[in-house]
Formats: C-alpha cells, structure tokens, sequence
C-alpha cells in the first residue's frame, strides 16, 4: 500500500526524482513529520478549513460520523471497520482517506510521467512509512525499474528484518539510511525502536558493499548536541561510510496530526535553522566524509 | 563562457537617475497633442501621409528637450519625466470622460493639473468624428460592434493606439546612417511611375519618409545644440567633458553611422524614443541587442576604448530611459495591460545564422545590468537553445533568484522549426526576437502585431455552447446553435456546439482584425516606422500597405485552462460517472453555485474532474482537441496585406494575454470547471489558479501538449517560485535541469518565473509604501506590485505556489 506519488523532488536524491511513499512503518518517532505514513491500514485525514458543512460523508458512516455545532465533523476512527468506503464522498475533499493498494503497473505508468526529467542523474526514491517493510511488492517492482534502467534510491530507517533488506539490495542503487541516533535507550524511547537492529543492519549492507548515505534527522531534545551528535559521525565513519547527510527538524507534518485528531509529540520545539546544523557537519567534513545540510 | 566577471556595484549617477525616475509620479504632457492638432487642423488639404510627416516633424522640432543631471545617453519622451504624451489622431472621447479620474484610477494613475485638462478638452473638441476611433467603429457592422459591446471579443486597445509590437532594423540603421536612408529613399523617389495609382502614393510616401527623418535627423542635432549649450556654462569639469561627448556623439550620428559603442546605444535610443512619439503602440522592441550592439562593444573593449564599467553604466542608462517612457491608455484598455508597461523588449542569447551558440561578452553584460537594476524595463527574454552553456543557464538563475520576473525564456527549439514551416527563410528563423512579452517575430523583416489584435473570450463562446448559441451576460444569440446542453446525450453533441460556436467567433475576430486593420492603415500610417523595416521603402509603401518582407499576425485567446477543465468536468461528471445531471449542473450555474446545492456541485467540479496542469492526458488532449478548432478555422483567413507583397499574410494563434485574464474573467458567468461568476479566468497557457497539485514538471508536461508548433503568437507559461527554492547553486542547477527538458525534450515554447512569497504580497498589498520596488511577474512582464488594481493582486497571490 502506497500513500502518495509526489511526482516532482529535488530534496531526496541526486537530480530530479519521484518519490513514492509506502505505508506502514515499524518506528513511531515523535518528530515524525508523515504521521498518516505510519499505520499499514487507510488512515483518515480531516481537514476543517475545506469542509463546506454539506454532509456527505454522514450519508455514508451514520454512526461514526457526527456534525459538530457551528462547523465541521468529529470522527470515531476507532468506529469505522472500512475507512475506504469513504474515499470518494467528500465533494470538497475535506474528508480523504490515505493509502492505496497500487499494482507494479500502475507505479510505472505514474514514474513513466515525470522520466524525460530524469536525464542523467534522476530516478525513483522509494520513501514511507518504511518501503522495506514491503519487500514482497517491491522485489518484482524493483526488477521492472531496473529492465528500465530507473535509477532507485530507497529512504530507509533500516528497522526490519535483514531479509528484507537482503531481498531488494540488488535493486536499490543508493540507500539513504537514518541513523538517529547510537544510544539505544534514546533511540527507543524516541522511536519505539531497537537501536541495534538497525546498525547491525548497515554493517552487513556496507560490508555487503552497497552505496549507503546516512541522514540524521538532527532533532531537537533528542540529538541536538554536539556530544551526541559527534557520536554519530564517529559511528558512521568507524564503519568506512563516506557521505552523510543533516535534516534539520522541521514542522510542516504539524497540520497532519490536526487532522488525524491526534495530539503531536513533539508541538513545544521550534523548527531547527539550518545553521544550527554546520557544526555537526563542519565535524563529518573534518573526518573526511561527504556532507550535505538541510532539506 | 564568460571571460570576466563583473563589478556588482551600481554608481552614484546610476542610484540617483534610477531613484529620479521610480519616484516620478506618472503625470500628462500636452505638446504632442497640441502640434498634432495644429498641423491636422492648417492641412485639412493635405493626404493624411503628409499630415503625419509635417505633425511628426513639428513636434521633433519643437517638444521641449532636456538633458538631466548626469545622465549619459540623453533624449526625452515628452516635457516632463514620465509624462505621458497624448495622441489624439487615435482616439480622444475617452479623454473628457475619464479626465478627472486619471489621478483616481486603483492603479496605473495619471497626475494631471487643471490648465491641461483645458487644454485637452479644446483638443479634443477638434478631434470629435475624426479619429481612428470613430473611423474603425464605423468600419464594423453592427454585429462587430455588439461583440464589442458585449466584451466578448476585445480590440479597443487597437483603435485607441497605434500598433507597436514591432522591432526594427536596427543592424541596419546602425549600418547605414540616418544619412544612408535618406540616399534610399531618394534612390527609390527618383525611379518613381507616377501614371498609376500606385506611383502617386509611392510618391506621397517617399515624400513623408523624407520629411520624417530629416526631422528626427534635427530632432538629433537640437540635442547636440543643447549639450554644446550646457557644457559651456558647466562649473564641473568632468560633466562639461560628458556633455562635450554627448554634443559629439549627437553630431556624429545625426548624419552617418556610430563610430563606437556609446554612439551606437545613443542611436539606439533615440530610433526606439522616436518610434514611440509618432505611435503610441507598446511593445515596441529591441530585437537582438547583444548581437547588433557587438561588433561595437568588442571592438571599443580590445582596443582599450571603453571599459566594461563605463559599458556597464551606459546600458543602466539606457535601461532607465526606457522606463521614463510613460503611456496613457483609457481605462477600458488598462486593465487589460496592468502595471502600465511598455513591453519593450530586448532579447539576448540564441543562435547565430550559422545554429552556433549566439552568447557573448555583451549577453551576460545585458542580463547583469538589467539584474542590477530590477525594473520593470526593458523586458529581458533568452532565447534559449540546446548548446546553450550552462554557465549562462547559471547567470540566467543568478538574475532570476533577484525576483522581478527576469529573463524569461523563448525555445529555439520549438519557435525555429515553426518560423521554417510558415515559409520563413532560414536565416531569418535563426535571428527572430521576443516581442514585447512573449510573442516572437523577425527584427526588421516583420510587420505590426505578432501578437496582439484582438482579445477573444473563450469562456464566453464555451457558454454560448452551452445554451443553444445564447450569450447570457447580453441576452444576445449572435450564433444559433446546434441545441441545448440539457438535450444534449453525449459529450460529443458538446463538442460539436463548441466547434459551431467556435468557428463562428473565430471568423468575427478576424473581421474585426480587418477593419481595424483597414482603418489603421487609411487614418494613421507609421513612417520612420516603416523606413526602419525591410523592405518598406523598396516597395514604396508603409508596413499597413504590406511593406513587410513577413506578416502573420495573432490574437489573443484568453481562458485555455478553463476551457479544457470545463469540457473535462463535464464529459468525466455528467456524462460518465453520472455523478451530476444535467439539470444540476445548469442550475448551479445559472445561481453562481448558489445554496448547499450549489456548493456541493461546484465541489465536486473543482475536486473529481481532471485539471489541465497535472500531466493528466484525459483533460489535456480534450483541451488540445477543442484549441485545434479554432486553430484550424483560423487558419483559414488572411490579413489585409495578403497578396499585396510580403510572405505569409495569415493568422495563428497566441496566448500571451497579459493580464487580461482578470478583466476576461470579470464578464464570465459561472464556468463548469467550478470557477465563480465573474473571477479572474486562468493567464496565458497556465493552469487555472490552484488546480495544478502536481508540481512544475506535470505543468510542462500539460503545457507541451498543446498544439505549440501551431501557437507561433506564444505559449505563455508563468510558473511562481519562493526564492529560497533557488537560493542554493544545487537548487539552481535542479531548475536548469528541468528548463531543459521541458525545451529541448518536450518542445515547450516559453517559460517565466515568479519567484516572490506569497507572504511578502500579501504585506505589500496591505502596506504598499513598503514595497514600492517589489516587482511581480504578470503574464509576459513584471509590473510594480504596489501599481496594480487590488483585484490583479489578489489574482497574483492566488496563483499556486511551487516548492521546489
């Protein structure tokens, strides 16, 4: 299941891309900035500014769905078994629902689109959710991008099982890995993830000689410090790693949890500016690795 | 690759004549109407082509001249710093009518004192049933004029001004001299049959021609007189030097041609300031400066002449002389061109005659110094080709992350092959021009109005579709139709009531071109314009009469994106997800989507039906399909000038609509792409605001899908972009990347960039003091933000927002 196709990107790979998110993901990190990217089931998203009152959606889900005085709906997602029967009801598009069953196909007819822009340095950036919890779909998916001579690289946080990763690393030409970050009580505590895991993982990917690019999320209250941070870098470069990439925190993802109805994690921090990054990469360039800041 | 970089810096003389002119209020100059009317009203005898030469001559002999502290390259448009001269011989009932208005105008307002508005009221007394005005209107039938009337084809920019939207030779008047055309024409005068019509009104004018350079030659030497003048009582010994050049300069060129590089811009100067005090037509341009400009440049510099600094501040300049030019339009027509601007064009970049990359020393020259002085003109365009450098991609990006809109882009790729395929000859397809916005022509070689006849309302004829041929803003049938939409059984029986509609108003556009044309040609013929282009004097007749070596000219659609997202809501909605009916649609229409009813239909209008701009085929080839129609029909017709000498006399289609989409939109009812009553319809080529979710390589891929070959009057593409999404060289080269895919793989024909936060219009429009230099894209120009009517603006920050 895919959640969006975002047809023109320049932030996530060489050249220009197109990025497909996959639903579903085993990390709940506070920060995260695509919250309807986690669940693998439809996820439904309400947006009041566009809702026009005009009660379609009631038509369809009775029960869950209630007028509130004045304007808009409240939803009981827990209430509703099949969130996809609303997909289409909504006149104004208030009401969306999130998450699509797409076949090899239908991905390919979408990539075909934006190709021409690919020139010499474009492709296909796989991104989620965690597109490597889909190993099945994306093994046969990756063999037909590869007849094409597409380009992958894949957004990863590495938190599944070596299998997966094993399964799809012929395909894949650059993985651009998360490691957030090297304490593994942090690392749970923040993302609901084991450490470990993932650095087990990105020891047999580089040892299996795969082109990997880390990116740290650089986040505040969680990695934001140069003591920590230097651990990251020192990690990365102990294992032969040669590019590394800093994201400052942002909250552009903030309506989506309004929309969700849920509260966000992380609503006190102010986004980080993409100077507070330097130094964290002024250290990595120190060390002799590659770095890039900012989105 | 360039082989210097250039100094950022502007100097104290260019910081103050740049200030001078942004802080001038626009205000109105009476001399040119009053000498026009005394010579009118004295030779009431005489052919009205010796009437334009003696009045031309007058007003170059006695306008009030000046030069202005410091500046360089003199030569002024009127009595005042941006005044705007009257032209009265075009159109004057406008004039009593709004006179008291002009300073109250909610944009692009005119000071004006009471001692003129006296004046201008006798003025315009004289002139009642005399103008081209009058003469036009009374050319049309009445059904043309009900059009009109009814605003659903547009042409009073056409009868209220002179044509413009023209570059002339100016390689050769560089060349030849003032001098050498007047060997010309005498050469051509002596060989003259007078023992036909035609040899009698060869006559006359090669008479005119005579009379209107000599005039602009005296024209010239007045300025000479008055450098002489100033530098003998100049206490500073540097700026009597200046003046002593000035005074040179001016006697050189009054006679034979520029001797270097500062004479060869003043020459420049003064052809494109005296073309624009006979006609008040805009988009009078500059054709291909880096090129005619070179030999000039490249020679001053490597014999030690000139340095790029002193080349540098001539061209600022010159560029602020451009911008003292100011013009008056009556108010009908204003809003069709907001932000008061003159189109004129300078066009860099390219290829030579021989397909090499044209890019010199003076293109990046020419794109630095316009990028230093951010205004509104000249409008910058790059011809844009496949060997282009990057480096000069790079310097383009530089310019365009400055955020007024500049340079845009024409595609060699595309308008190239289209020239060969009208019958252009080869070397003249490798050197056309921008005109004025967009638009393209040869420099020179081409006649009036590449673009830019008449406006058509496309959203106005799809409406008449509709409802068996009625236009329900007039309450008129101009064209029965094949049926009503509610008996309508397929989508097919739509299309063919847009393709009855279409042809229908297709042919009324071209008569009305016709009469105007007509009335043009017999009231207000141009004569150094016509001396300037080839092959004119040859063939002893002004480019009306079909002087021209080439003729194609283009109107104005406006409503593209509409269009097709209205045929796509109805085929997709009604007839085959049969989610709204018929009848429902019409009501919401005819209620303005009135009530919850009418919300939810509007709703599901703007929501499940494809939208041209997201790379979609199912609404982009419907656009396609129906745009043909009205290509194919017009296609058909011929100007007035066919068979009367130049090569094409046809017609083609053109989308550079300026700013045209608001006032378009403000006489649409509600249109079946879920628009609103009376709301702005789309600009140019690009997608209706907010429609296009799928980011700037879906709009090229739907841009290119439309039949460019065939639009040789423009693809307008206007695409807006926040500065940051370009601030880095990455980013940069991320947007060459795709500029050149869109050109050289998907053949587009133009594109612009917006680059302004939408937060800083929005403060603008609140605080206009702040922002008085804030510059925004409209359609094919930047204007002023702060100068544009509310309801422009709001249409500028509605336009999507790309992040790059």
């Amino acid at each position: 299941m895919i959640f969006n196709i975002q047809r023109f990107s320049t932030h996530d790979g060489d050249g220009i891309r197109t990025l497909i998110f996959f639903k579903g993901c085993p990390l709940h990190c506070q920060w995260c900035s695509n919250p309807e990217g986690i669940s693998y089931d439809h996820t439904i998203l309400y947006d009041k500014r566009l809702c026009r009152d005009l009660g379609e959606c009631m038509k369809t889900e009775s029960r869950a769905i209630r007028r509130i005085n004045g304007h808009g709906i409240r939803i009981e997602r827990g209430q509703i078994a099949h969130p996809e029967i609303l997909r289409d009801v909504c006149p104004s598009r208030a009401l969306t629902v999130v998450g699509e069953e797409k076949s090899v196909e239908d991905l390919l007819q979408e990539i075909e689109k934006d190709r021409p822009f690919y020139r010499d340095n474009g492709g296909v950036t796989l991104s989620g959710g965690e597109p490597l919890s889909q190993t099945a779909f994306l093994v046969p998916f990756l063999r037909a991008l590869k007849e094409r001579k597409i380009p992958v690289n894949v957004e990863t946080s590495l938190h599944v099982k070596w299998e997966n990763i094993a399964a799809v690393v012929e395909g894949i030409n650059t993985f651009l890995a998360d490691l957030k970050h090297t304490d593994t009580k942090k690392f749970r505590a923040f993302t609901g993830g084991n450490a470990r895991m993932v650095t087990d993982n990105l020891k047999k990917l580089v040892a299996g000689g795969a082109r990997v690019i880390i990116r740290v999320p650089v986040i505040p209250g969680f990695n934001h410090t140069q003591k920590e941070m230097n651990h990251i870098i020192d990690y990365v470069d102990s294992l032969g790693i040669k590019e590394m990439h800093f994201l400052p925190y942002h909250t552009l993802g903030m309506e989506k949890y309004r929309m969700m109805n849920i509260p966000y994690p992380y609503e006190p921090y102010k986004p980080v500016r993409d100077e507070e990054v330097y130094p964290y990469a002024e250290y990595a360039q120190k060390k002799g690795l590659r770095t890039k800041t900012g989105g | 690759m360039r082989t210097k970089t250039y100094v950022e810096k502007i100097t104290p003389r260019i910081v103050h004549l740049r200030e001078k002119v942004l802080s001038t209020k626009p205000s109105v100059c009476t001399e040119r109407a009053r000498f026009y009317t005394e010579i009118y009203r004295e030779h009431e005898d005489q052919p009205v082509i010796i009437r334009r030469a003696l009045a031309l001559e007058k007003t170059l002999k006695e306008m009030t001249i000046f030069i202005d502290e410091g500046e360089l390259i003199v030569g002024n448009h009127s009595s005042q710093h941006r005044a705007a001269p009257i032209f009265p011989e075009y159109a004057v009932d406008w004039l009593p009518e709004e006179m008291d208005d002009l300073d109250k105008r909610p944009g692009d307002a005119f000071y004006i004192t009471e001692q003129h508005k006296k004046e201008l009221l006798e003025i315009a007394q004289w002139w009642k049933g005399k103008v081209l005005w009058d003469r036009g209107r009374a050319m049309m039938s009445q059904e043309l004029r009900d059009l009109q009337d009814a605003a659903i084809i547009k042409a009073t920019g056409n009868l209220t001004s002179g044509d413009g939207h023209i570059a002339v030779d100016f390689p050769k008047i560089l060349s030849a001299g003032l001098a050498g055309y007047l060997e010309e024409i005498g050469y051509y005068y002596s060989k003259v049959n007078r023992t036909s019509r035609e040899g009698v009104k060869k006559d006359l004018f090669y008479n005119a021609l005579a009379i209107a350079i000599r005039a602009f030659r005296t024209f010239i030497l007045r300025y000479r007189d008055l450098a002489r003048e100033m530098s003998a009582k100049e206490p500073d010994r540097g700026r009597k030097k200046e003046l002593q050049v000035i005074a040179k300069n001016c006697g050189v060129i009054a006679d034979g041609p520029p001797q270097n590089f500062y004479q060869a811009l003043q020459l420049t100067w003064f052809v494109q300031l005296v073309l624009q005090i006979e006609s008040n037509g805009h988009s009078v341009s500059l054709g291909r400066m880096d090129q005619y400009l070179y030999p000039f440049y490249h020679n001053d510099i490597l014999t030690g002449k000139m340095t790029e600094e002193s080349a540098s501040e001539l061209l600022e300049n010159t560029w602020i002389k451009l911008l003292s030019i100011s013009k008056i339009r009556p108010w009908s027509h204003t809003r069709f061109s907001a932000g008061g601007p003159l189109y004129q064009n300078v066009t860099i970049g390219g290829q030579t005659t021989d397909g090499k990359d044209a890019v010199n020393d003076l293109s990046y020259l020419i794109l630095d110094t316009v990028g230093k002085m951010k205004l509104t003109q000249p409008n910058l365009s790059v011809r844009f080709h496949k060997n282009i450098s990057n480096d000069f991609m790079m310097a383009c990006m530089q310019v365009i992350e400055k955020g007024f809109g500049m340079p845009s882009f024409n595609n060699d790729e595309v308008v190239i092959p289209g020239l060969l395929k009208l019958g252009v000859e080869p070397q003249d397809a490798w050197d056309y021009s921008a005109i004025g916005c967009i638009e393209i022509a040869v420099p020179g070689k081409w006649g009036y109005r590449c673009t830019g006849m008449s406006f058509l309302n496309l959203m106005r004829v799809f409406n008449a579709a509709l409802y068996n041929g009625l236009d329900r803003k007039s309450g008129k049938t101009f064209h029965k139709g094949t049926g009503h939409f509610r008996d309508f059984s397929s989508y097919d029986d739509l299309f063919r009531a847009w393709q009855h509609q279409i042809k229908y108003y297709t042919q009324k556009t071209v008569e009305i071109d016709t009469a105007v044309d007509t009335a043009l040609e017999e009231n207000a013929p141009d004569l150094l314009c016509s001396a300037f282009v080839d092959s004119c004097i040859a063939r002893g007749k002004t480019i009306k009469e079909g002087g021209s070596k080439y003729d194609f000219i283009s109107g104005l659609q406006v409503g593209i994106a509409n269009l097709g997202n209205s045929l796509a809501a109805i085929k997709k909605l009604v007839f085959e997800d049969r989610v709204i009916t018929k009848e429902q649609l019409l009501a919401a229409l005819e209620s303005d989507f009135e009530g919850e009813e009418g919300e939810k239909i509007r709703q599901l209008l703007l929501n499940y039906a494809p939208k041209y701009g997201n790379d979609d085929d199912y609404v982009d080839l419907l656009l396609r399909d129906a745009y043909m129609e009205f290509i194919n029909e017009l296609e058909q017709y011929h100007t007035t000038r066919y068979n009367r000498g130049p090569i094409g006399c046809k017609y083609y289609a053109g989308t550079s609509s300026i700013s045209a989409n608001v006032p378009s939109g403000a006489v649409v009812p509600a249109t079946p792409d879920g628009r609103k009553a009376n709301t702005p319809v789309a600009e140019g080529s690009s997608p209706s605001s907010g429609t296009d979710l799928q980011g700037p390589t879906s709009v090229f891929k739907s841009v290119a899908k439309l039949p460019t070959e065939k639009i040789m009057g423009g693809v307008l593409l206007n695409q807006k972009l926040s500065p940051a999404t370009i601030r880095k060289d990455r980013d940069k080269q991320k947007l060459i990347s795709i500029i050149r895919t869109f050109f050289e793989d998907l053949k587009g024909w133009h594109v612009q960039y917006n680059i302004v936060s939408r937060e800083i219009l929005i403060a603008a429009q609140k605080e206009p003091e702040k922002y008085r230099d804030l510059i925004v894209r409209v359609a094919g120009y930047s204007a002023f933000f702060t100068t544009l009517s509310p309801d422009t603006q709001d249409d500028i920050i509605a336009r999507t927002e790309h992040t790059l």
